[in-house]
Protein backbone atom coordinates (compact mmCIF):
# COMPACT_ATOMS: atom_id res chain seq x y z
CA UNK A 1 0.00 0.00 0.00
CA UNK A 2 1.90 3.21 -0.96
CA UNK A 3 1.06 6.54 1.54
CA UNK A 4 -1.22 8.36 -0.55
CA UNK A 5 -3.64 5.44 -0.39
CA UNK A 6 -3.90 5.23 3.48
CA UNK A 7 -5.13 9.34 2.84
CA UNK A 8 -8.46 9.60 4.70
CA UNK A 9 -11.01 10.72 2.13
CA UNK A 10 -13.13 13.03 2.97
CA UNK A 11 -16.71 12.26 2.71
CA UNK A 12 -18.45 14.47 0.26
CA UNK A 13 -22.31 14.36 -1.04
CA UNK A 14 -21.26 15.47 -4.68
CA UNK A 15 -17.96 14.31 -4.86
CA UNK A 16 -16.14 10.70 -5.16
CA UNK A 17 -12.92 10.21 -4.24
CA UNK A 18 -10.89 6.70 -5.17
CA UNK A 19 -7.26 5.97 -5.38
CA UNK A 20 -7.51 3.60 -8.11
CA UNK A 21 -3.76 2.36 -8.52
CA UNK A 22 -0.42 3.61 -6.94
CA UNK A 23 -0.15 7.41 -6.80
CA UNK A 24 -3.15 7.95 -8.79
CA UNK A 25 -6.20 9.73 -7.69
CA UNK A 26 -9.67 9.70 -9.32
CA UNK A 27 -12.57 12.29 -8.53
CA UNK A 28 -15.91 12.15 -9.95
CA UNK A 29 -19.15 13.48 -9.54
CA UNK A 30 -19.61 17.60 -9.25
CA UNK A 31 -18.30 20.41 -7.53
CA UNK A 32 -20.94 23.09 -6.41
CA UNK A 33 -20.13 24.05 -2.86
CA UNK A 34 -19.24 27.60 -2.18
CA UNK A 35 -16.36 26.81 0.26
CA UNK A 36 -14.74 23.50 -1.19
CA UNK A 37 -11.15 24.26 -0.13
CA UNK A 38 -12.33 23.69 3.30
CA UNK A 39 -12.96 20.18 2.96
CA UNK A 40 -11.74 18.94 -0.63
CA UNK A 41 -8.99 21.51 -0.56
CA UNK A 42 -7.65 20.24 2.80
CA UNK A 43 -7.55 16.73 1.46
CA UNK A 44 -5.67 17.86 -1.70
CA UNK A 45 -2.87 19.55 0.62
CA UNK A 46 -2.81 16.19 2.58
CA UNK A 47 -2.46 14.53 -0.39
CA UNK A 48 0.44 16.97 -1.74
CA UNK A 49 2.39 16.71 1.51
CA UNK A 50 1.86 12.96 1.40
CA UNK A 51 4.04 13.22 -2.09
CA UNK A 52 6.22 15.29 -1.56
CA UNK A 53 7.32 13.38 2.09
CA UNK A 54 7.30 10.40 0.77
CA UNK A 55 9.33 12.13 -2.77
CA UNK A 56 6.89 10.54 -5.31
CA UNK A 57 8.41 11.38 -8.90
CA UNK A 58 4.55 11.71 -9.84
CA UNK A 59 0.89 12.12 -8.49
CA UNK A 60 -1.52 11.04 -11.13
CA UNK A 61 -4.97 13.01 -10.77
CA UNK A 62 -8.22 11.43 -12.55
CA UNK A 63 -10.61 14.43 -13.19
CA UNK A 64 -12.64 12.94 -16.29
CA UNK A 65 -15.50 11.97 -14.21
CA UNK A 66 -15.26 15.58 -12.75
CA UNK A 67 -18.48 17.06 -14.87
CA UNK A 68 -18.91 20.48 -12.88
CA UNK A 69 -16.66 22.32 -10.72
CA UNK A 70 -17.43 26.13 -10.23
CA UNK A 71 -14.94 28.85 -9.90
CA UNK A 72 -14.05 28.39 -5.89
CA UNK A 73 -12.83 24.83 -7.16
CA UNK A 74 -11.00 25.76 -10.42
CA UNK A 75 -9.20 28.24 -7.66
CA UNK A 76 -8.39 25.03 -5.78
CA UNK A 77 -6.51 23.57 -8.45
CA UNK A 78 -4.48 27.05 -9.00
CA UNK A 79 -3.64 26.01 -5.49
CA UNK A 80 -2.44 22.94 -6.08
CA UNK A 81 -0.48 23.53 -8.62
CA UNK A 82 1.07 26.80 -6.80
CA UNK A 83 2.19 24.65 -3.54
CA UNK A 84 3.80 22.64 -6.12
CA UNK A 85 5.30 25.13 -8.01
CA UNK A 86 6.36 26.58 -4.66
CA UNK A 87 8.27 23.51 -3.24
CA UNK A 88 11.99 23.71 -2.35
CA UNK A 89 12.05 19.88 -1.01
CA UNK A 90 10.71 17.62 -3.59
CA UNK A 91 8.56 18.58 -6.33
CA UNK A 92 6.82 15.65 -8.25
CA UNK A 93 4.79 16.06 -11.24
CA UNK A 94 1.42 16.43 -11.61
CA UNK A 95 0.03 15.03 -14.59
CA UNK A 96 -4.01 15.67 -14.40
CA UNK A 97 -6.05 13.15 -17.25
CA UNK A 98 -8.68 15.31 -18.21
CA UNK A 99 -11.62 14.53 -20.52
CA UNK A 100 -12.14 16.16 -24.36
CA UNK A 101 -15.63 15.83 -23.89
CA UNK A 102 -16.43 17.73 -20.55
CA UNK A 103 -16.46 21.27 -21.68
CA UNK A 104 -15.08 23.03 -18.40
CA UNK A 105 -11.29 20.94 -18.67
CA UNK A 106 -11.13 21.42 -21.94
CA UNK A 107 -10.20 25.57 -21.99
CA UNK A 108 -9.22 25.58 -18.36
CA UNK A 109 -6.77 23.45 -17.48
CA UNK A 110 -5.26 24.42 -21.09
CA UNK A 111 -4.87 27.73 -19.80
CA UNK A 112 -3.75 26.41 -15.91
CA UNK A 113 -1.12 24.77 -17.58
CA UNK A 114 -0.02 27.39 -19.54
CA UNK A 115 0.89 29.76 -16.56
CA UNK A 116 1.63 26.87 -13.81
CA UNK A 117 4.73 25.69 -15.81
CA UNK A 118 6.68 22.40 -16.25
CA UNK A 119 5.77 20.13 -13.61
CA UNK A 120 1.62 20.36 -14.22
CA UNK A 121 1.08 17.80 -16.84
CA UNK A 122 -2.60 17.90 -18.69
CA UNK A 123 -3.29 14.23 -20.39
CA UNK A 124 -6.25 14.22 -22.56
CA UNK A 125 -7.84 10.98 -22.92
CA UNK A 126 -11.52 10.58 -23.62
CA UNK B 1 -37.12 32.67 -6.80
CA UNK B 2 -33.78 32.75 -4.41
CA UNK B 3 -33.01 34.97 -1.63
CA UNK B 4 -28.84 36.31 -1.14
CA UNK B 5 -26.81 34.68 1.14
CA UNK B 6 -29.22 30.98 0.60
CA UNK B 7 -27.90 28.13 0.06
CA UNK B 8 -30.18 26.82 -2.51
CA UNK B 9 -27.57 26.95 -5.18
CA UNK B 10 -26.06 23.76 -5.21
CA UNK B 11 -29.85 22.25 -5.32
CA UNK B 12 -30.72 24.49 -8.02
CA UNK B 13 -27.46 23.19 -9.59
CA UNK B 14 -28.47 19.59 -9.75
CA UNK B 15 -32.50 20.55 -10.96
CA UNK B 16 -30.67 22.90 -13.73
CA UNK B 17 -28.12 19.82 -14.87
CA UNK B 18 -30.70 17.29 -15.26
CA UNK B 19 -33.19 19.90 -16.66
CA UNK B 20 -30.70 20.59 -19.49
CA UNK B 21 -29.33 17.31 -20.07
CA UNK B 22 -33.32 16.43 -20.84
CA UNK B 23 -33.33 19.27 -23.12
CA UNK B 24 -30.13 19.86 -24.85
CA UNK B 25 -27.61 18.36 -26.28
CA UNK B 26 -24.69 17.33 -24.41
CA UNK B 27 -22.23 20.09 -24.39
CA UNK B 28 -25.10 22.71 -24.94
CA UNK B 29 -26.39 21.40 -21.51
CA UNK B 30 -22.84 22.02 -20.06
CA UNK B 31 -22.45 25.37 -21.09
CA UNK B 32 -25.94 26.43 -20.24
CA UNK B 33 -26.14 24.87 -16.84
CA UNK B 34 -22.60 26.81 -15.86
CA UNK B 35 -23.83 29.72 -17.05
CA UNK B 36 -26.99 29.65 -14.95
CA UNK B 37 -24.59 28.29 -12.12
CA UNK B 38 -22.37 31.03 -12.20
CA UNK B 39 -24.95 33.96 -12.96
CA UNK B 40 -26.80 32.87 -9.64
CA UNK B 41 -23.97 32.70 -7.93
CA UNK B 42 -23.12 36.12 -8.92
CA UNK B 43 -26.32 37.39 -8.65
CA UNK B 44 -26.61 36.05 -4.90
CA UNK B 45 -23.54 37.48 -4.07
CA UNK B 46 -24.18 41.15 -4.94
CA UNK B 47 -28.25 41.69 -4.83
CA UNK B 48 -29.24 43.56 -2.31
CA UNK B 49 -30.17 42.38 0.77
CA UNK B 50 -33.71 42.64 0.39
CA UNK B 51 -33.75 41.67 -3.52
CA UNK B 52 -35.84 38.84 -4.55
CA UNK B 53 -33.17 36.94 -7.29
CA UNK B 54 -34.79 35.64 -10.22
CA UNK B 55 -33.37 33.17 -12.80
CA UNK B 56 -34.60 32.66 -16.46
CA UNK B 57 -33.81 29.53 -18.68
CA UNK B 58 -35.20 31.21 -22.01
CA UNK B 59 -35.28 28.72 -25.40
CA UNK B 60 -35.96 29.80 -28.73
CA UNK B 61 -35.54 28.37 -31.84
CA UNK B 62 -32.22 29.78 -32.30
CA UNK B 63 -30.98 30.42 -29.09
CA UNK B 64 -31.20 29.62 -25.38
CA UNK B 65 -30.82 32.76 -23.24
CA UNK B 66 -30.44 32.51 -19.26
CA UNK B 67 -30.83 35.36 -17.10
CA UNK B 68 -30.76 36.79 -13.57
CA UNK B 69 -32.47 39.35 -12.21
CA UNK B 70 -32.21 41.21 -9.12
CA UNK B 71 -31.84 44.54 -7.26
CA UNK B 72 -27.97 46.06 -6.54
CA UNK B 73 -27.01 49.78 -5.20
CA UNK B 74 -25.49 51.55 -8.02
CA UNK B 75 -21.77 50.93 -7.41
CA UNK B 76 -22.04 47.75 -7.86
CA UNK B 77 -23.94 47.83 -10.84
CA UNK B 78 -21.56 50.12 -12.26
CA UNK B 79 -18.42 47.22 -11.39
CA UNK B 80 -20.67 44.51 -12.94
CA UNK B 81 -20.94 46.51 -15.88
CA UNK B 82 -17.25 47.04 -16.39
CA UNK B 83 -16.32 43.49 -15.85
CA UNK B 84 -18.63 42.70 -18.48
CA UNK B 85 -17.61 45.16 -20.97
CA UNK B 86 -13.88 44.48 -20.20
CA UNK B 87 -14.89 40.57 -20.58
CA UNK B 88 -16.80 41.11 -23.71
CA UNK B 89 -13.66 43.06 -25.26
CA UNK B 90 -11.57 40.27 -24.81
CA UNK B 91 -12.98 36.93 -22.86
CA UNK B 92 -9.35 35.36 -22.55
CA UNK B 93 -7.71 38.24 -21.45
CA UNK B 94 -9.71 38.32 -18.36
CA UNK B 95 -10.34 34.90 -17.74
CA UNK B 96 -6.47 34.30 -17.82
CA UNK B 97 -5.69 37.47 -15.86
CA UNK B 98 -8.57 36.04 -12.80
CA UNK B 99 -6.29 33.40 -12.89
CA UNK B 100 -3.54 34.87 -12.81
CA UNK B 101 -4.87 37.19 -9.59
CA UNK B 102 -5.51 33.81 -8.01
CA UNK B 103 -2.40 32.18 -7.85
CA UNK B 104 -0.88 35.30 -6.01
CA UNK B 105 -3.07 34.63 -3.42
CA UNK B 106 -5.47 37.02 -4.60
CA UNK B 107 -9.23 36.54 -3.94
CA UNK B 108 -11.46 34.94 -6.74
CA UNK B 109 -14.12 37.76 -7.30
CA UNK B 110 -17.00 37.31 -9.43
CA UNK B 111 -15.33 37.54 -12.47
CA UNK B 112 -13.58 34.40 -12.55
CA UNK B 113 -17.51 33.01 -12.99
CA UNK B 114 -18.29 35.84 -15.36
CA UNK B 115 -15.47 35.32 -17.51
CA UNK B 116 -15.52 31.30 -17.50
CA UNK B 117 -18.89 32.13 -19.13
CA UNK B 118 -17.67 34.25 -22.03
CA UNK B 119 -14.55 32.49 -22.42
CA UNK B 120 -15.04 28.70 -21.08
CA UNK B 121 -18.14 28.01 -22.76
CA UNK B 122 -18.20 30.88 -25.49
CA UNK B 123 -21.64 32.37 -24.31
CA UNK B 124 -22.44 36.15 -25.06
CA UNK B 125 -22.92 38.13 -21.71
CA UNK B 126 -25.03 41.38 -21.71
CA UNK B 127 -26.56 43.56 -18.74
CA UNK B 128 -29.67 45.61 -18.41
CA UNK B 129 -30.06 47.91 -15.90
CA UNK B 130 -33.11 49.90 -14.83
CA UNK B 131 -32.91 51.79 -11.79
CA UNK B 132 -31.53 49.39 -8.46
CA UNK B 133 -33.18 46.61 -10.79
CA UNK B 134 -30.06 44.70 -12.66
CA UNK B 135 -30.86 41.93 -15.30
CA UNK B 136 -27.68 39.86 -16.60
CA UNK B 137 -27.57 37.78 -19.25
CA UNK B 138 -25.82 35.00 -21.00
CA UNK B 139 -27.30 33.33 -24.72
CA UNK B 140 -26.13 30.37 -26.62
CA UNK B 141 -26.74 30.53 -30.26
CA UNK B 142 -28.08 27.40 -31.81
CA UNK B 143 -25.04 26.65 -34.12
CA UNK B 144 -22.66 27.75 -30.83
CA UNK B 145 -24.38 24.42 -29.54
CA UNK B 146 -22.12 21.87 -29.89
Amino acid sequence: MTNLETLKRPDLPTVKLEFTQANSLKVSGTITSKEPDKSLGAFFRTVHDAAVSSRLPEVRVDLRGLTFVNSSAIRMFIDWAMWLANEQDHRYRLRVVTSPQVTWQRVSFSTLAHLAGEHLIIERTP
Amino acid sequence: MFSPGSSTLESTHSFLAAYTADRLPSAAAQKVSLAAYELLSNAMNYASLSSDVVLEIVQHADRTIVRTANDAIAARISMLREQIDRIRTDSEGAFVQELKRSMKGGHTRAMLGLARIAFEVGLKLDLDAAGQRVRVSAELRRDERR
